[in-house]
């Protein structure tokens, strides 16, 4: 059988936040809003269930979870039904697994659904078990497990190296955060001032409390369908899953391979295959979701993407040209920064926002968006991971 | 004010909340690390046939696929590159000020390691820094008959030299 092309046909989640309610709770809510925006879709249609998230063993106690999400749901997937784990990048594993399946016939109708319920009752655990996050015997037992000492000196880097400054990097937490102040399943729905930002209390210095993404409990989910499934299923514009890359070049920080902690080699490495992959540049994308878990990072993000030179990131910020009437606009639904980060589920928020640009229903729409971009880095920076998608296979 | 935990763990080390390494050799085949820890060396593996050095240490030579590996030293000495300071916010199981640098090694390996025995305000990039070494909890361990067992351990950080 030839590849099928694979598309995405129905996205949802739920309120993200501080929520009084389970992992289980959540994957309902966010199934439901899903399910919600794809009517013609019958449950027995569904044959798989790709369930993504890290901490549902530490801080639900449970593990396997996808049975317990399928049976919670209402759905019985026949050809898969599995968790997957790559921390921040878990939904966009889960979507290019699923994609995958779909494209070789050995899946039909597939829900990417996941999330994490990180405010566990005693505040400590949660940052306790990020000791897990990491490269657990080496980098985990030297207190690495939080990422703002990391990232610090990731912006002591770049900062020193290419002269970027705090207001580039409180440029993007303004624009994020105005972003999500109208998206109503964001942490956080308030913009902030420049002034705010840089003067805001200091997290690890050079990062201040706007420039880190909070801790969330969230869920989201997807529906991916073969394309002739999708033309039954919806008659609204198809979105493709057109090429997808994830590169793990090392784990432990002695393994780094950039020259300092500003160069980002598995990034691009990452990108140079999902732009092959897709058979598109960086030129040709007209809206993107970049992980900015922290505020440097959607700076050198739009470096080792190839949307601006090395070193040039922080210019490029300040001057807009990742925001709507810019070269491409970034976190459009308010990314990390305000929609919050439940690992699992960050991904899949990710493409639900690029689903809902490329069919034109986005509520911060960019402008005759027909390729979408989404990016993520997983843990100690140690993994990215790339989807694109468009309009057109 | 004390909290009641879970009641039926009372007394019990569940080792899924271990911070440390299981350094034991009943658990872990490159304990000799951790042995070699206590004579303050810093050691890894080489591999015996095609010579690649590996940190962390392996059983299995991530290049060649030898398993004849050999335990070799490396520095105990570096410079600071970058460094952060946590003061407030300090993680469980960590002492304010949390301090946090980016170290070259003398033989040009860098990686990223806690700096103890340190003040806050008192690093500086370029500072030299040398190994140590200090005890951690011991891990519990059941032995025949269900006599509990304690495994010492150490686990490193890096130091100013004075």
């Amino acid at each position: 059988m030839a590849d099928r092309n694979v598309c995405i046909v129905g996205a949802g989640m739920d309120r993200w936040g501080v929520r009084e309610a389970s992992i289980i709770d959540m994957a309902q809510e966010a199934a439901k809003d899903c399910f919600d925006d794809v009517p013609a879709l019958k449950k027995d249609d569904i044959d798989g269930l790709i369930f993504a998230s890290s901490y549902c063993g530490r801080s639900a106690f449970q593990v396997n979870a996808a049975p317990v999400v399928a049976e919670r749901i209402g759905i019985k997937p026949t050809s898969i039904c599995t968790r997957v784990d790559t921390l921040c990048a878990g939904g966009s594993s889960g979507i290019i697994m699923a994609t995958g399946l779909i494209k070789a016939g050995m899946a039909d109708v597939v829900m990417v659904s996941g999330g994490e319920k990180l405010y566990t009752p005693q505040r400590w655990e949660t940052y306790y078990s990020e000791m897990a996050s990491i490269d657990h015997d080496w980098d985990g037992a030297q207190g690495m497990g939080l990422p703002p000492p990391f990232f610090s000196m990731t912006a002591q880097d770049h900062m020193k190296r290419y002269g970027t400054t705090k207001e580039q990097l409180s440029a993007v937490s303004v624009k994020n955060r105005r972003n999500g102040a109208n998206n109503p399943k964001a942490q956080f729905q308030k913009a902030v001032t420049i002034e705010e930002v840089i003067n805001a209390r200091a997290v690890v210095p050079p990062l201040g409390l706007f420039d880190c993404t909070p801790i969330t409990d969230g869920c989201a989910a997807v529906i991916l369908v073969s394309e002739d499934k999708a033309k039954e299923l919806t008659d609204r514009p198809l979105v493709y899953i057109r090429g997808t890359a994830q590169a793990s070049l090392h784990s432990m920080s002695m393994n780094w391979l950039g020259e300092d902690l500003s160069d980002w080699v598995h990034l691009r490495t990452a990108a140079k295959k999902a732009f092959e992959r897709a058979r598109v540049s960086p030129e040709d994308v007209d809206v993107a979701q970049t992980h900015d878990c922290f505020t440097i990072s959607e700076i050198i993000e739009m470096e080792d993407l190839g949307f601006c030179r090395k070193g040039e990131g922080g210019a490029f910020v300040e001057s807009g040209q990742n925001d709507f009437g810019g070269k491409v606009p970034v976190n459009t639904d308010g990314g990390l920064l305000s929609c919050g980060h439940p690992f699992g589920a960050t991904g899949i928020r990710q493409a639900m926002e690029i689903f809902f640009q490329l069919q034109g229903r986005a509520i911060n729409q960019a402008k005759d968006a027909k390729i979408g971009l989404t990016h993520n880095l997983s843990g100690l920076n140690v993994e990215h991971t790339i989807l694109i998608y468009g309009r057109e296979p | 004010m004390p909290v009641p935990g879970v009641p039926i763990l009372e007394g019990l080390y569940p080792s899924t909340l271990d911070m440390y390494p299981f350094e034991a050799k009943e658990f872990n085949r490159v304990h000799q690390f951790y042995e070699n820890l206590r004579e303050n060396r810093f050691t890894t593996t080489k591999c015996t046939k095609c010579g690649t050095v590996s940190f962390p240490p392996r059983v299995v030579c991530p290049k060649c696929n030898s398993d004849s590996l050999e335990w070799v030293d490396l520095p105990t000495k570096g410079k600071v590159l970058r460094f952060t300071e946590e003061l407030a916010g300090v993680p469980l199981g960590f002492e304010s000020p949390l301090i946090h640098a980016r170290i070259e090694l003398e033989d040009g390996r860098k990686l990223i390691s806690r700096v103890i025995n340190c003040k806050e305000g008192q690093l500086k990039e370029g500072d030299t820094v040398k190994l140590a070494v200090y005890d951690v909890p011991p891990m519990i361990i059941e032995k025949r008959g269900g006599v509990m067992e304690e495994a010492p351990r150490v686990f490193f950080a890096f130091e100013p030299v004075k």
